[in-house]
């Protein structure tokens, strides 16, 4: 049996096939979120890659800002259930889910059965977000993938203390202007992302294990500042980005058995 | 008229509150502008008509030059609609002093809608012992001379005892109402906040009446199934249309609710009056002696634990925390009630509201998780 999970995310689109519930059979992921053709794409991806058709799957469960609108699934289900499902596949011990998005961020307490006990997310602030990434990034002519090198080699980190990503610009332009090191500015970056994403992990209450998931988990640079601002170890969960959509391909297979 | 009828009665009054207030011109009557814990019996017994305002769902755009954006929305948007003419003809607003942002907005009303006498009304921290009483008797009299001025309406004391007779038993109704919707999964969120928001809109002897032929009504219906999601809400207000629309999509119930706009208003009735015994003063004391809100001081916090056993009392499944945003008292509050439902095994979540909100899909996607969680 193969169902299907497909994320509509603000920035990207994401699609996993999972096959009898048990074994992830492909995966996909385009950069273009709702309101594009990133899920169309992204879903005719994941069938080429698994070797599937339309026809094959059995069910098809969407999730994610985007989800409402897309009218190819059978049913749709908020991305903190999906969240939670797919990292309780991923991590079973784990019981709190940090997840930075490319606009919110949200904080998921798991109880024993992988059940959702508590959640937290962000008020709609791009502040402490994947976007907040994005902006400084371009800012500093970087490409965002690279913003992890710079920040871990850090030796004295920056404060940036601006809450607002448009303020937070301009204090970044102004260190700048100061011709401070680059790597003491993009850790500064990043632990200014893991201090608001911290203060509201601990409005859900942290438990260990701790997960991170969203695409800003591949970054280091800020789940070590996570881990550091949280004293818990803080722990990328494998395929971070696709979370969501694995979620929505584990609901899809327990509606149809 | 059918239940239904009934409801889309309600509906209607809820959703164009401007109507019902120039029809009541038209008619010749004097209404006064009010928000929460004003003692309406005393306009009520001056042959006013008391008209809630608690703003509305809708853009700030004139008010903003006399506040800041991180303020109350309530409030803001009050004053826009005074800005706006909404408020034509209404012979004053009476504000009481329960919250920083409400205590800011005479000063600004008095220059942005100068038509619409503004009346303040002072509480006392310390509303318990009799110095508390007393300045509370003397902010109902000079609310009263300021009404008197205002309205050129005197206040008729022997009027006043029957004033208070009616408020206490549109009280009562709207008490079992709010039972009845325990039990009857089939009245939605739409109705239910229809009815408590066109209370406000109504004089309370007309709105009794209606409600009372509701009630007749809804208990010759069958209770229909449970969807096993029954809710209970805490908050100032909640009751914006897109809000209950989502609700419903996801099968919540309310079962209760802590609601300042809707239950917290008729919670607690005046004693009434023996003969001769003055009963200005069982309407100070009707103040005085309420508990259990955000407004009201209370240092042992006896809200938190009201709430859970309401929540408990009406066999909810989990409790939303409407929180306004920019609402100090109520974020005070939250983190110990948070708490308090967590030890009692009930789930809870927080869920940020705004007079001004336009896109409410991740408060869509919040309620839709709290659904599967509590489902």
């Amino acid at each position: 049996m193969y169902t299907l999970g497909i994320d509509i995310g603000s920035t990207t689109s994401k699609c996993v096939i999972l096959e009898d519930g048990k074994m992830i059979r492909a995966m996909s992921l385009v950069t273009a979120g709702t309101g594009t053709n990133g899920p169309a794409q992204a879903y005719e991806q994941v069938l080429q890659s698994a070797g599937l058709t339309q026809a094959d799957l059995d069910y098809v469960v969407a999730t994610g800002y985007g989800r409402k609108t897309y009218e190819a699934a059978d049913a749709q289900m908020s991305e903190l259930t999906c969240h939670a499902k797919g990292v309780y596949f991923q991590n079973p011990k784990c019981r709190t889910i940090i997840d930075i998005g490319g606009q919110d961020a949200k904080v998921i307490r798991l109880n024993e059965n992988g059940g959702i006990a508590d959640f937290v997310m962000n008020d709609k602030c791009a502040a402490g977000t994947g976007r907040f990434l994005d902006v400084m990034a371009g800012l500093l002519q970087m490409p965002v993938s690279d913003l992890q090198k710079y920040a871990l080699a850090a030796k004295e980190p920056v404060r940036i203390s601006s809450t607002c990503t448009v303020f937070a610009e301009s204090e970044v332009i102004s260190q700048l202007s100061q011709n401070v090191d680059m790597a003491n500015l993009v850790a500064g970056i990043c632990n200014s992302v893991a201090s608001r994403t911290a203060a509201l992990a601990k409005r859900a209450g942290i438990r260990e294990t701790v997960c991170m998931s969203g695409g800003v988990a591949q970054n280091h640079g800020v789940l070590s500042a996570l881990s550091r601002e949280l004293d818990v170890p803080v722990v990328e969960v494998e395929y971070a980005q696709y979370m969501g959509a694995l979620g929505a391909a584990i609901a899809a297979y327990e509606k149809v058995i | 008229m059918n239940t239904a009828e009934l409801f889309e009665q309600f509906h209607k009054i809820a959703l164009n509150p401007r109507a019902q207030k120039d029809a009541y011109l038209k008619d010749g009557e004097k209404v006064v502008l009010v928000t929460y814990y004003v003692p309406e019996q005393l306009i009520h017994a001056m042959g006013a008509i008391p008209f809630h305002t608690y703003g509305g769902d809708l853009p700030v755009n004139e008010a903003k030059q006399y506040f800041p954006a991180f303020i109350c929305s309530v409030m803001q948007t009050m004053l826009e609609l005074g800005m706006r003419g909404t408020f034509e003809g209404c012979s004053a607003i009476v504000i009481p002093s329960l919250c920083d942002s409400l205590k800011c907005i005479g000063q600004n009303w008095k220059y942005a809608v100068p038509s619409i006498p503004f009346i303040p009304l002072t509480y006392p921290q310390n509303r318990k012992p009799d110095y508390g009483a007393a300045f509370t008797r003397a902010g109902y009299e000079r609310m009263v001379r300021e009404l008197e001025a205002a309205t050129g309406l005197q206040l008729d004391e022997t009027r006043l005892k029957e004033s208070i007779r009616i408020y206490n038993e549109h009280n009562a109704l709207m008490r079992e109402f709010s039972a009845l919707c325990a039990e009857y999964p089939q009245v939605t969120a739409t109705q239910r906040s229809d009815v408590y928001k066109s209370a406000g809109f109504m004089k309370k002897e007309e709105h009794a009446q209606l409600l009372r032929e509701l009630i007749a009504c809804m208990k010759q219906e069958v209770a229909q199934k449970s969807s096993g999601k029954r809710i209970y809400i805490s908050g100032i207000l909640a009751d914006a249309p897109e809000w209950n629309r989502i609700l419903e999509d996801y099968g919540l119930q309310v079962v209760g609710d802590d609601i300042l706009a809707c239950s917290r208003l008729y919670r607690d009735d005046c004693r009434m009056p023996e003969d001769g015994e003055d009963a200005m003063d069982a309407l100070v004391r009707l103040y005085c002696d309420k508990d259990h809100c955000s407004l009201l001081y209370d240092e042992k916090k006896s809200r938190v634990e009201f709430i859970v056993q309401e929540a408990k009392q009406r066999k909810a499944d989990g409790v939303i925390l409407a929180l306004t945003k920019f609402c100090d008292p109520e974020e005070f509050d939250n983190p110990m009630i948070k708490d308090a439902c967590a030890e009692a095994g009930l789930p809870c979540v927080v869920i940020e509201m705004d007079r001004q909100m336009q896109n409410y899909e991740q408060a869509r996607t919040i309620m839709e998780t709290f659904a599967d969680m509590i489902g």
